[in-house]
């Protein structure tokens, strides 16, 4: 796979996707000024839009869109500044004395490295996109990319405060969210194909001022690119949080088996932060505690935003071949685990 | 996508977020109060990207220009006088998009103007009544519930957090609350069959985390549902407690109508 370098010059035009060329150049004045006399309209037409979009369902769904990008971005711009300074900064020879050459033992060093990494699962994808595109072994980036969301102290110390007295919950989510994460970078390393992965293609930079463009340029692209996809994941989550009601999922408590799937795609819809989603797990009382577990173990690993921000980073066919055995690999490890610990 | 529009949305996103979080508060409708900090400091960091940008692309568009006397304090009006239409062939390694850049550019971030304009244009309110009428009680057994609750502070009426006054009312086995005034602060929400809840949604991280506590006012008319007010009262044993999904009750003895509070959540 092509490896992305601020000083090569610029990528061969094969190694893009075959999406359509930008229609910029044709339409060169279209868009910008669209977008200023589209922003003029609605400025003026303020009072008439909010007026039109007052409906309670539509402003809890609005909120919680709104609220979901807005949680998300600081994490995102941590998560594209420490992959940009990762392409620009960090040498990738560094990387490669760090890390085993082995990928099989790569992997479980990336996945327990995934502790250093604070905040939520927003930040882990562009850090991990930056680490493939320095050379990073795939499947050792991708262990820190499942492992780094669920396993930091600041989870683990908010799992402890939503189930006090439950220090065995806090054991459970670490040992089955690890496990679920050297899994999946054991089975890259054994089955993943490289062509599933698209290459990363940045911008090749302007040979102004060296290091410091590369990163603004790595910075920018990332950041853009991260974030509009981050915004599919918030409608999605938005619409599902609104749309399906807690109560009928409820109803589905009480059968043993059912109950794990069901909290387990309760967090593939929710898409409740990492930080958070301790606290919400603890709040739905009427599950067993490994069926909480299973809710807390694949919500940092596979949701509907973090699919839509996978798909951004590492393309389409990669998204959801990798969620869909996540999901499998995390719910069998949470089942292991329950069974052992809880 | 243009290096110029990139450069405005880099700007947008930033003013969004420092509209939010620096300039208003209506950042706590959204996400918990902790997360200030970060906000205006990505805003910032957003913000000065877009405008990095837009002096980059100033920089390249004079050296491209013919060697007239181009001096700093002029680059302001040359970017607004030149920044629409890029001059046609430029040299390659100076245009970064379009050309180096042959997947056309994050055009998904053109999807940004949604939640941008959301913000700006409609600035949703907090969640309320409608989340709350649609969510169960759940208060979650602390572990205080085997180990016996800290004692309440002093005070008549004795001001507590809705959360609080629930978890005392369902896991409490010593009775804490008992004969204690109490003075709950919340939104009126109507009850199925007559009456209604005095209601409270706390976040943990943003919106989508919204948990909804509610408490069952009694001997008071209800409030126009939505409206936010402070109740007097003292607690009402119902015989619900010790059991998930449990409602308190709480016997009032005066509920004043008081202005939506700064931060909506608990």
């Amino acid at each position: 796979m092509s490896e992305w370098s601020p000083l090569t010059a610029e990528q061969p035009r094969s190694a893009a996707p075959p999406e359509v060329p930008s229609p910029d150049r044709k339409h060169g004045f279209g868009a910008l000024e669209l977008l200023v006399a589209g922003l003029l309209v609605l400025f003026l037409g303020h009072q008439w839009v909010t007026g039109l979009l007052h409906a309670p369902r539509l402003d809890a769904w609005a909120t919680v869109f709104v609220a979901i990008c807005v949680q998300a971005t600081p994490f995102l711009v941590l998560g594209t500044v420490i992959s940009a300074a990762i392409a620009a900064l960090v040498p990738a020879s560094f990387l490669e004395r760090a890390l085993p050459r082995n990928p099989a033992l790569a992997v479980p060093v990336a996945g327990v490295a995934g502790v250093i990494l604070p905040g939520c699962e927003c930040a882990s994808v562009p850090v991990a996109g930056g680490l493939i595109a320095r050379g990073v072994a795939p499947a050792a980036a991708l262990a820190f990319l499942l492992s780094a969301p669920a396993i930091n102290p600041i989870v683990l110390t908010a799992t402890a405060v939503a189930f006090p007295g439950h220090p065995e919950m806090v054991l459970a989510r670490l040992v089955a969210s690890l496990a679920t994460a050297l899994v999946m970078g054991w089975l890259w390393a054994a089955f993943g194909r490289p062509e599933w992965l698209r290459p990363t293609t940045r911008p090749t930079t302007p040979d102004e001022s060296g290091r410091w463009a590369a990163f603004r340029a790595a910075l920018e692209h990332d950041f853009l690119q991260s974030s509009g996809f981050l915004v599919i994941g918030g409608l999605t989550a938005a619409t599902l949080n609104v749309v399906v009601p807690r109560q009928i999922l409820s109803g589905l408590a009480g059968l043993p088996g059912v109950s794990v799937l069901v909290m387990a795609l309760l967090a593939v819809v929710l898409a409740v932060c990492s930080e958070a989603d301790a606290f919400v797990a603890a709040s739905l009382t009427a599950f067993s505690p490994t069926a909480r577990l299973a809710f807390m173990v694949v919500g940092p690993m596979v949701d509907v935003k973090l699919v839509a921000l996978q798909t951004g980073t590492f393309g389409r066919a990669f998204a959801w071949r990798f969620s869909s055995v996540t999901f499998a690999v995390a719910v069998l490890c949470t089942a292991l685990v329950g069974w052992l610990v809880l | 996508m243009k290096r110029e529009a990139r450069a405005v949305l880099l700007v947008l996103v930033g003013a969004a977020l420092l509209h939010l979080s620096l300039f208003t508060d209506a950042y706590l409708r959204y996400v918990r109060t902790s997360l200030r900090p970060y906000l205006i400091a990505s805003g910032v960091v957003l913000v000065a990207l877009g405008l990095a940008r837009t002096t980059a692309a100033v920089r390249v568009l004079l050296r491209e220009g013919a060697a007239e006397t181009a001096t700093a304090q002029k680059r302001g009006s040359r970017a607004r006088h030149r920044g629409g239409s890029r001059p046609d062939g430029g040299p390659q390694q100076h245009d970064d998009d379009g050309h180096g850049h042959a997947h056309g550019g994050p055009r998904i971030a053109w999807l940004l103007l949604l939640p941008i304009l959301t913000i700006f244009l409609v600035s949703p309110p907090a969640l309320g009544s409608y989340t709350a009428l649609h969510a169960s009680n759940s208060v979650a057994r602390p572990a205080s519930a085997k180990s016996g609750f800290p004692a309440l502070a002093a005070g008549d009426p004795l001001v507590l957090p809705l959360a609080d006054f629930e978890v005392r009312a369902i896991w409490d086995t010593s009775q804490s609350l008992k004969g204690r005034r109490v003075r709950l602060t919340g939104f009126a929400l109507p009850k199925r069959g007559g009456g209604w809840y005095l209601s409270r949604l706390t976040i943990t991280c943003c919106a989508a985390d919204a948990v909804t506590y509610k408490v069952e006012i009694q001997g008071v008319a209800a409030p126009p549902q939505g409206s936010w007010v402070e109740v007097i009262g003292v607690w009402q044993p119902n015989g619900q407690t010790g059991r998930d999904g449990a409602v308190p009750a709480l016997a009032a003895a005066q509920a004043t109508g008081i202005p939506a509070p700064r931060d909506p959540y608990e």
